[in-house]
């Protein structure tokens, strides 16, 4: 990783020397055209040539890049085979300069008046909004935690769903079951895997904004520590969801061969979430996604969209953190339930609802009153 | 009246239309190896599970000295699945450390009775290879070692000899005996009546959920009619038949085997086979624990019927 930072910044900063000659009154471009490639991560080396002919000959055989002859004006430039487009458009820019300094000096105009008259004229933009630039931080926090969400969801969500079927297909959990509870042992999984995923996310994150500063590809906006915590919150809140569910479709199965078909109804559900996710980012007041940013479990991902837009209105956020707390509690009973009445069922795949209806029947045959019963949900 | 040990009163077990187990009961008293027997789909397995908590039971209750069996006694019974479990990718040691841990021992307690036990079944020196690497019969002591490492008040055992050779069945008995000794209640099932036979000190046979038979295995042995082997070379074909209460089961050479009713006595048989000259042989046929398994389910199958 730490390579892959210095190959970028390598690969963006790289200098690049050009060698260019100017003939006669063609001096004048030099260090005008040195000063403007020096911002543009460029280097020009300026020799002055005696004759075009000459010059031509260096071109030809490599030792210079660019040869600049004739009425500064308008330059006559020779190439070998290829100009860089810095300096075509910072040369042609010069040339234009300097045709109008010659027009005001035609008109009686002194060149350098003009110039600093030019240089105060400037235009002052004022935000109305006050919140407006902290949306920007906003906006990229919510992107990034709808991405990582996504990302890890898929990527996390399909480990906690591999080692709740290794357990079972390797029957390590009829052991563990001996000794702790089934929802110790799915909330194990669920926060054991949720911590070393959000570890690596919070790594891999690092890295890339380390990345993006080092090269100077984007400019990182100064990201506030609320905006870091609330994206935080949603995607623990996410996670926490999500993953239940993925532990629960894991229990249903076997072999991991069989896992995709259970999978595939939730990762459906993630990506539609994902994609809908940008509709609301463009259209954060209707009234279809106002409801769904505050109802899980899209809440996690689209309520961050609408906070970013700045349209989220405060009660909406209170009732999607409330309903998402209340769906992850009633989701840690209902998951528990499933994986403890379908983990030790082996052979063919047991189906959601069995699952869901044997958890019933075992709740209700609980509160029917035994006093050997398992102390099990 | 309670007793002490694994008590099982009336369990039932119904998955769907099939009963799995029906009013089940039995005890499993300490220092008592208590070998569990029946085909496949008997329900031994999840009487076990019914023990150990992981299956919910329908009626009936299981007891611990007497008391309903609770979390924290589960906890510290040792269970051997008949479906061997563990990560394949893990060290011995540091899976066995953890194993014991989680019921119950403590780290230093968990590393010490783990080493012992490693020892004992002589894979000290693989402490640090993964399970994967180990030949089935070691990862089955690995498996045994797992269900010791903390010290268990019970020991729950599935089909524990299943696969091995006749030297680690050896050693993995005699453990189980040591156990059982130093108080331990074993309850284990196999298929392997003959092992049964051996090493348990009480028996309970298995149909359909049903306990058909259950005792020790002398109990058993000699609960069927009264057999002799008689050897008597000089004796016509019919000799059996001049006998009242006596009945001809089969020939082999010179050598019958007859059938007492309950009010003859086995003395009158002997007289009246020496009365038709020299008895080389006149021994009780004891039928084995198989002869009584086939007798059983058959038994079982016609009372189904």
């Amino acid at each position: 990783m730490a390579g892959f930072i210095v190959l970028q910044s390598f690969l963006a900063g790289r200098p690049t020397t050009l060698d260019i000659g100017f003939v006669g009154d063609t001096q004048v471009l030099a260090a005008p055209l040195k000063q403007a490639a020096e911002s543009k991560t460029l280097t020009i080396d300026t020799h002055d040539e005696a004759t075009v002919a000459a010059g031509q000959d260096l071109v030809n055989n490599g030792k210079l890049d660019v040869l600049v002859s004739g009425d500064p004006a308008a330059p006559d430039v020779y190439v070998k085979d290829d100009i860089s487009t810095t300096v075509e458009l910072t040369l042609s820019g010069l040339a234009k300069q300097v045709a109008f300094n010659r027009a005001l000096v035609a008109a009686g105009a002194n060149p350098s008046d003009v110039a600093a008259q030019v240089a105060k004229a400037n235009i002052k933009v004022t935000y109305l909004d006050p919140n407006a630039a902290q949306q920007t931080a906003h906006v990229v926090v919510g992107i990034f935690v709808a991405a990582l969400l996504y990302v890890s969801l898929v990527v996390y969500g399909q480990i906690i769903a591999q080692g709740v079927v290794e357990e079972k297909q390797n029957r390590i959990v009829e052991i563990l079951l001996s000794t702790v509870r089934p929802r110790q042992l799915l909330l194990g999984k669920v926060v054991g895997i949720g911590l070393l995923g959000l570890i690596q996310l919070i790594i891999l994150g690092a890295v890339a904004l380390l990345t993006v500063s080092r090269t100077q590809a984007i400019n990182v906006p100064d990201i506030g520590a609320a905006a870091v915590a609330s994206g935080l919150l949603w995607y623990l809140l996410g996670f926490a969801f999500y993953a239940l569910v993925y532990a629960a479709g894991g229990s249903l199965v076997s072999r991991q061969e069989d896992l995709q078909a259970v999978l595939t109804p939730i990762t459906i559900v993630v990506v539609g979430t994902y994609l809908a996710f940008f509709w609301v980012i463009a259209n954060p007041d209707n009234p279809l996604g106002i409801l769904l940013s505050m109802l899980p479990p899209f809440s996690a991902v689209l309520m961050p969209a609408r906070m970013a837009t700045g349209q989220a209105e405060a009660w909406q956020v209170v009732v999607a953190i409330v309903l998402s707390l209340a769906a992850t509690f009633g989701m840690t009973r209902l998951a528990a339930s499933i994986y403890a009445n379908s983990v030790l069922k082996v052979g063919s795949r047991v189906g959601w609802l069995e699952a869901l209806g044997e958890a019933q029947e075992a709740r209700w045959r609980g509160s029917a009153a035994q006093a050997s019963r398992a102390p099990r949900p | 009246m309670s007793g002490r040990g694994l008590e099982l009163r009336g369990l039932s077990k119904r998955f769907g239309k099939l009963q799995a187990v029906e009013d089940l009961s039995f005890e499993v008293r300490p220092g008592e190896v208590f070998g569990f027997v029946g085909s496949n789909g008997a329900g031994k397995t999840t009487t076990m599970r019914m023990v150990l908590g992981t299956q919910l039971v329908d009626s009936g209750e299981v007891l611990w000295h007497g008391r309903p069996i609770d979390f924290e006694i589960r906890r510290r019974i040792g269970y051997m699945p008949e479906e061997r479990g563990l990560y394949p990718k893990m060290r011995i040691g540091d899976q066995l450390d953890y194993l014991a841990q989680l019921h119950g021992a403590t780290a230093q307690a968990a590393h010490d009775s783990v080493r012992q036990w490693l020892d004992r079944f002589g894979l000290a020196g693989r402490v640090r290879d993964e399970v994967q690497k180990l030949s089935h019969g070691n990862q089955q002591r690995v498996q045994l070692a797992a269900a010791l490492a903390f010290d268990p008040l019970l020991l729950v055992l599935d089909e524990p000899f299943a696969g091995l050779d006749p030297e680690a069945v050896d050693s993995m008995s005699e453990v189980l005996h040591e156990r059982a000794i130093t108080g331990t209640p074993v309850l284990f099932s196999s298929h392997q009546l003959d092992l049964v036979e051996r090493i348990c000190d009480r028996v309970g046979i298995i149909q359909r959920g049903r306990m058909v038979a259950i005792g020790s295995v002398d109990e058993l042995r000699s609960h069927g009619p009264e057999r002799y082997w008689v050897d008597a070379p000089a004796a016509k074909p019919d000799w059996v038949s001049s006998l009242s209460g006596v009945a001809l089961r089969s020939t082999d050479g010179s050598r019958f085997l007859v059938e007492l009713q309950d009010s003859t006595s086995d003395q009158d048989v002997l007289r009246a086979a020496l009365r038709t000259g020299p008895v080389h042989e006149f021994r009780r046929d004891l039928p084995s624990l198989l002869d009584i398994f086939r007798e059983a389910m058959t038994e079982a199958r016609e009372g189904a019927a």
